[in-house]
């Protein structure tokens, strides 16, 4: 039987709340860049949010950009050191609303970075306020708090669909509310680092992930509202795969 | 036989490997650790070794050697 060990790229606890999706996505992480070999050239960009605990906990180079400009940071990075592995661990609210622009021109511009967007539907670290972009119709955040509304606040919409126009490399979505899945999402972000390894181009992989703390539920609860409810709206499946081929 | 083996100081008491282990080897306890979370405990007999407890947890607890 195999040995499954905690990655030696952590060194020390994590920060996040019980339950938390981060720290699933953190292992998964480490893992891909552990089995490719890439520890020693990988900086990574972090946001100004729940994503910044793992800058203390990651034994590898980073660096906390502005919160929503993490796209803009690591193509800095890309440019000026393009060895390096550079990859961007951020939130939906850095990505979808504060940071669409950046997102959007690293898109543009196909710089080969992977960017991996933790999507809880809500912007966990400053108190569960509804996020434009992926909160569900219905849903009670502390800034929707007879639920969010659709003539008020809109619906919310699926990013990737826009980003897939853009002439990109990779885009797919996983999620992490059973082993099947989360098997799943890590080889969607092995494919996205490999992708930056052999210069292929811009891969982002989003995950949907739980929120028990603001969602205000038990962590068990928040999976199955992930399965039952924001899978609807938030397909797991693979948007683009160009293949290489620019 | 590789068993899972679970380091309760790091738990934080989510219960997600409860349901995620296929043969229902982890127990949910009442006790609690040192940071006041409550623990789980898994059962030696019952551990198939799969590793579905460490690819669920969150926050690292288990080891399976």
């Amino acid at each position: 039987m195999a040995i499954r060990k905690k990655p030696e790229m952590i060194n020390q606890q994590v920060g996040w709340c019980g339950g938390c999706g981060h720290g699933i996505v953190q292992r998964l992480i480490a893992e891909c860049c552990e089995e490719l070999g890439l520890v020693e050239k990988t900086v990574q960009v972090v946001d100004i949010a729940c994503a910044y605990w793992s800058i203390d906990t990651l034994n590898c180079d980073g660096i906390a950009g502005p919160h929503g400009r993490c796209a803009a940071v690591a193509t800095g990075i890309k440019k000026v050191r393009p060895e390096a592995n550079v990859y961007v661990h951020a939130g939906d609210g850095c990505s979808y609303v504060i940071g669409l622009a950046e997102t959007c021109y690293t898109a543009m511009r196909d710089i080969p970075i992977t960017m991996i967007v933790v999507n809880n539907g809500t912007f966990g670290m400053t108190g569960g306020q509804m996020n434009p972009a992926t909160t569900l119709l219905g849903d009670k955040t502390v800034s929707s708090v007879k639920g969010r509304d659709e003539k008020a606040a809109g619906k919310p919409f699926d990013m990737l669909k826009i980003l897939e126009t853009f002439d990109i490399e990779y885009a797919a979505r996983g999620a992490l509310y059973d082993t099947k899945h989360i098997n799943q999402t890590k080889k969607m972000l092995k494919k996205g680092f490999e992708n930056q390894r052999d210069g292929k181009g811009f891969s982002i992989i989003e995950i949907l992930s739980p929120c028990p703390t603001n969602w205000k539920m038990s962590p068990v609860d928040s999976m199955i509202k992930l399965e039952k409810e924001n899978e609807l709206i938030f397909p797991v499946r693979v948007y683009k795969d160009r293949g290489g081929e620019k | 036989m590789a068993i899972a083996k679970a380091d309760i100081n790091l738990c934080k008491g989510c219960r997600l490997c409860v349901g995620a282990c296929p043969v229902d080897a982890i127990e949910p306890l009442h006790e609690v650790n040192k940071k006041g979370y409550e623990i789980i405990r898994i059962d030696e007999n019952k551990c198939i070794g799969c590793g579905m407890c460490y690819v669920m947890c969150p926050d690292y607890v288990f080891t399976v050697e």
